[in-house]
Formats: structure tokens, sequence, C-alpha cells
């Protein structure tokens, strides 16, 4: 009787399709967040005007959409550069705003064709691109708005591209690991969210934070991301947000690096990157950063030995 | 190794027959792993990925080299390295234990003379990271001197085709004596120096100024005497330049994938290859889970998405990947394909034999 149990209680093991928090990843954080990121997008390429606040508007709730899945950085949106074609930041050399300069040059109606913007650079095209025309000194006209709702529709394209990819293949693949796949295994699979989970938050202490913080001495409040807009610090509340919520879902007991979380998040009103000159908020913004990096600490003690992974063998050594 | 079981060890292997790789199935490739229970060994593989014998090392590994007849592998250990093993690998023993002089470190990668009579080791000085070639006799190990490297932090240093000189990639990263600790990033000079036997420099290559941080670190040889180099950026994270170096007779030129997948390798590559099947060029990169792929005029050709790889050689049809997961993987052009995971956690190198 006991082994029959036994082999039973396998066969039960073996026959689920992959361990529950991948699925629960996949199912209640990933397909939400894409479908709420083509939803916005199709919102704003619905806009045909440049007049008013309504782009503008649009363009936040494309770009909320976008911060709840940024740091899911594989799948298709590895494909054809989309990641950096929907928001092309950091650009230390600054080769968005050159190529879009020298899209005005040229006033090419040509170029705004769904299949030539298409082909157009990463740097110029998505939410970066839109946020240089539609934050500009002078509101959008002519040129500059037709070009602001051609990215519009490109990103919409994009956006379903990306949600597509996902629910017609990727999701499977990371859900229904296998030899001829991406993921071999579950593990595999566990530890290409463990590696999205602590890359994404340490995104925003690393280069949200860090590429204005630079140093005591040469603060740099010009890197901010976001600056024309002034959104800088509601992509970080919202990409703590939207790694919380992964968190949780691949862990639904992370005591402690939901508790990491609520610290952080509680820190962010108080920070005011564009403000990073005055020493005060230089300290507050480096004690922010500290936090984060808290949180990912706590997600590798908690949430790493819970999936039974780690980050690579390799990738956390270097040579 | 004690000097009293080095002689009998030596005595042992003039009493038996010369073996040769022929002898023990003709591995393709030498790799070092990690095992389940966190020891540490040196792999024979097969093309196929199976394991013809493994050796146990005592500390975590980094790259091998292997003598060109006997079947000899040389295990470095991960920098800073205190041991190099050389192992016999027919019998299955360690042949020596090398240890680097006071003051020395040895950095990961090593190589044999033409004629395989001297093994060269890829070393620093703890002091100051200033580069030093140990010359090692292969008969018995015994060290028998030294030259220098002609940079700052050398790593992979591989023996030019058909001559005695030696290509070495001065990673320019000076480090702290007990750690990796990087201590001169913002002045880093790496280069690539060609370098006789007997430490003349016949040509130094440098990075444009402007991308002085981009650290020379790996090498592949080209069948036409030129070499690619892979190297790592050391400076601000946003910037993502050319990983990719090609050396030709003392000049190098830099080549850079799309600006689409140029973010792909997280400003790392941790092996880099040449299939003269396909002729192409192979960069890993386990931080961004990538293998990109360049033609041998540079250009960049295509990427492949596999996690926390990094040891990559040559096939017969492309390239063999290894990587931490564990998988001994087939890069074609068409794609990658799995052939074999034995459980184990692949390091940063796979060596192809030339036997």
């Amino acid at each position: 009787m006991k082994p029959l149990l036994v082999s039973l209680c396998l066969a039960a093991t073996f026959a689920l399709p992959a361990r529950a928090d991948v699925a629960e990843a996949v199912q209640d954080h990933i397909l939400p967040g894409y479908a709420r990121f083509t939803e916005a997008t199709r919102a704003l390429a619905d806009i045909d005007s440049c007049a008013g606040d309504t782009l503008r508007d649009g363009w936040n709730a494309a770009y909320d959409a976008w911060i709840g899945v940024a740091h899911l950085r594989l799948g298709p949106v590895e494909d054809d550069g989309r990641v950096l074609a929907i928001a092309f930041w950091p650009d230390p050399k600054g080769i968005g705003a050159k190529q879009t300069a020298a899209a005005f040059r040229k006033a090419d109606p040509a170029l705004l064709t769904p299949e030539q913007i298409a082909e157009q650079s990463v740097a110029f095209r998505g939410l970066t691109g839109m946020e240089r025309l539609i934050y500009a000194d002078t509101p959008p006209e002519g040129y500059a708005c037709d070009l602001a709702l051609a990215l519009a529709d490109d990103l919409a394209r994009m956006a379903a591209e990306v949600e597509a990819g996902w629910r017609s293949g990727f999701a499977q693949a990371l859900t229904h690991p296998g030899k001829d796949g991406r993921y071999h295994s579950e593990a595999e699979a566990r530890q290409a969210m463990l590696t999205a989970l602590v890359t994404g938050v340490e995104f925003n202490a690393d280069t949200r934070i860090g590429r204005p913080l630079a140093t005591f001495d040469i603060p740099r409040p010009e890197r901010v991301e976001s600056r024309l807009s002034g959104r800088t610090m509601r992509n970080i509340a919202l990409s703590l947000a939207a790694t919380r919520d992964l968190a949780q879902t691949l862990y639904a007991k992370d005591s402690l690096t939901d508790a990491a979380f609520a610290k952080a998040e509680a820190m962010v009103p108080r920070v005011d990157l564009a403000q990073v000159a005055d020493p005060q908020q230089w300290l507050k913004a480096e004690i922010l950063a500290q936090s984060i990096h808290a949180i990912r600490d706590a997600a590798m003690a908690e949430i790493a030995p819970a999936l039974g992974t780690g980050i690579g063998f390799n990738a956390a050594d270097g040579d | 190794m004690r000097r009293r079981n080095f002689l009998t060890t030596l005595a042992a292997i003039g009493a038996m027959p010369r073996l040769s790789w022929a002898d023990i199935g003709s591995p393709a490739y030498l790799a070092a792993a990690q095992t389940p229970d966190g020891s540490y060994s040196l792999h024979g593989l097969s093309l196929a990925g199976e394991s013809l014998f493994a050796l146990p090392l005592p500390a975590r590994g980094h790259a091998a080299t292997a003598h060109p007849e006997r079947p000899h592998a040389v295990a470095f250990a991960r920098r800073p390295g205190s041991y190099a093993l050389v192992l016999d690998c027919a019998r299955g023993q360690a042949l020596a234990r090398l240890t680097p002089p006071e003051g020395r470190q040895f950095n990961g990668h090593g190589a044999y003379s033409l004629d395989g009579s001297v093994l060269y080791t890829s070393e620093q000085l703890a002091e100051n990271s200033e580069g030093r070639v140990g010359l090692w006799e292969s008969a018995t190990y015994t060290r028998i001197g030294e030259i220098p490297t002609h940079g700052i932090g050398p790593h992979e240093l591989r023996r030019l085709p058909l001559s005695e000189d030696l290509l070495i990639a001065n990673g320019g990263i000076a480090t702290d004596p007990t750690d990796r600790t990087k201590l001169n990033i913002d002045t880093m000079r790496p280069n690539l120096a060609r370098v006789t036997p007997e430490g003349k420099l016949v040509s130094l290559a440098e990075p444009p100024p402007e991308l002085h941080q981009n650290s020379l670190r790996h090498l592949a040889l080209l069948p036409d005497g030129r070499a690619a180099c892979a190297m790592q950026w050391e400076g601000d994270p946003a910037e993502y330049p050319a990983l990719l170096a090609l050396w030709d007779e003392g000049r190098i030129t830099l080549h850079e994938p799309s600006l689409e997948d140029s973010f792909a390798m997280d400003n790392y590559a941790g092996s880099i290859a040449y299939s003269p099947a396909t002729g192409e060029i192979g960069l890993t990169s386990p931080k961004g889970g990538v293998v990109q792929i360049h033609g041998a005029d540079g250009s960049y050709l295509r990427m492949v998405h596999r996690a926390d790889a990094c040891g990559l050689a040559a096939s017969p049809d492309g390239f063999t990947l290894t990587d931490g997961n564990g998988a001994i993987s087939t890069l074609r052009p068409g794609g990658l394909e799995l052939r074999q995971n034995l459980g184990l956690q692949w390091d940063n190198h796979l060596i192809a034999l030339a036997t």
C-alpha cells in the first residue's frame, strides 16, 4: 500500500505542468500587465489630435502601464529591439534627441507611415521619442504632431505584438519547459523569473537613482529618467509596486521581501531626484537606493531558496 | 606537490608506455565544472558532450590548456589563482601542482609552446598587478623563468600559430592583492601585446582613448593569423560599446552589434571562439544570457538566448556552448540545440583540443 501511495503522489507531482510559482507569475502578473499595456497604448493610438492635454494624459497612462511590465526583459520584448524601442533610456550620448532633431530638419512625410516608422532607430521611437515631442517647450504642431501620433501608433503595434508573443508561445515556454524550448527545466524557468525580479528591482537603485545620484561632489540631476515630463519619481514608485507584485506571485509567503518593499516605497515620496544637487536630497536619494538594494538582498535570502534557484553560476561571478 | 611525490610520479611516467590523447578517446574539449555536492572537477568531453574523464580540482576552476601531444591538461584556478594543476588525463592523476612564486598570482589562463616543451602561465604581481608570463619546462614542470606581459592585469594569453610568440590580453585592471577589488578603473589602459618567448615586445595595440575602460580579456585565434578579442566594459554602464576587437599584427578594430542588440550582453563578454566551419566569431554573455555572432570581418550577424551561457568552442558544424545550468548545446546557424545535461555547472571556458 505504502509504495503505491508514494508512486501516486509522484505521478501527481509530475502531472503538474510546472511549479505554481512560475505559472502564477505568468497568469496573475505578466499577462495582465501586458494586457494593460496593450490597452493603454491602443487608447493612446486612438487619439488623433495634439490639442489640449489629451495626448499627454494618454501617454502618461501608457507609460504607467509600461512600468508595470518594464522589468520583464525576457520574451518577445527581446526581439527586434522592442524593449529599447518602447523606452530608450538611459541615453547618455543623446542619440534619440539627435535623431529627433534630424527628422525635424528633413520633415519627410514619407517617414510617418507605419512601415517607415517601424524601421526607424530604437532611440528615435517609443515613449521617450514621444516625450521629446509632447513635452517640448512649445506644444507639437504640424510635423511634430504628426510624428507624435505616428509614434503612438507604432507603440500600440509593438505592445500588441509583445502581448501576442507571450500568449501564443512564450508563456508556454516558461510554464511548460522542455529540452527543445528556451527553458529546459522548471528550475531554469524559476531562475528566469528570479532574475527578472532582482534585475528589475536593482534597475531602480542602480540606474533610475544611480545615474542622477552620481557622486556627492558632482551630482547629475539632468540625468533623471523622464526629465521633461517630470515622471521620475512616479516611475520608481510604480516599478517598486510592480516588482513587489511579481515577488508576491512567485512566493506568497515573502514576508521579509515584502517588508523591504514597504520600507522603500514609504521613502519614495520624500525623495525628489530633480533636486539631487541639494545635499539633503542627495542623502535621501542615497538612502532610498540602499533600501532598494535591501529588497534585492531580502529576495535573494528568502525567495531564491524558496524557488530553489539563484542568479546564474557564471552571471554572478564573472572574469 | 611535494618534491618527493613529484619525483615518484616522474619515475612512474618513465616506467609506463607513453599515452596520447587518442588513447583516452580523443576528447574534443576540456571544461571545469562544479558538481552538485559543491566540489570542482575538470572534464574531458566528447563532441556529443559525454564526459570521457573527470578529475578533481582543489578549488573553483576557470580555464585549461592542453599539451599538444601528451594527454596533459593544465587546469587553472579562478583568479586570483593560487594553483594550476597539471593532470595526466590518461592515468587520471595529478602530475604536478604549480604554485606561483612569492608575490605572484595566476590569472586563470595559460598556453604551451609550439612543441609543448614550455608551459606559459598568465600571472600578475600581487602588489601592483603588473603582468608576468611564467615559464615552466614541461618535462618536470619546473619554473625556468618569467617575462613581462607589457601591461597590467593580464588575462588570457595564446601562442600565435606557426610562431613561438605569445599574444597577451592585458586587461588593464589593477586589483587588490587579496581579492578582485578593482583599483584603477579611471586610469586603466588595456592592450594586446605580441611578445617573444624572451619577453621582447613585438607590437602593442590599445583601444582608442575614449574606450580605455574596455578591458581586453579573452582571445580566439583566426586561421589567417589575426585574432579576435572579447572585452568587458568598465565605463558608464549606460553606454554599450563594442565588445569585439579584431587584432591584425598590432592594430585593432572594434566591432559593435546593432543598436537594438547592443545592451543584450550587459557590457560583458565571458568567452570568445572562432568556428572554422561557419567562419563566425561567437561571444558569450552569462550576465545577459545571450551569445552574439559576428562574421570573421567583425560584422554583426545575430543573437541567441541562453541563460548563463559562457563556455564556447568550435564544433564541426558551428559552436559548442556550455552554461551554468549544465547544458552542453550545439549552436549552428539554424539555432541552438541541447546535446547533454550532466547536472554540472560549467565554468567560464570550454577549451577545444586540437587532437
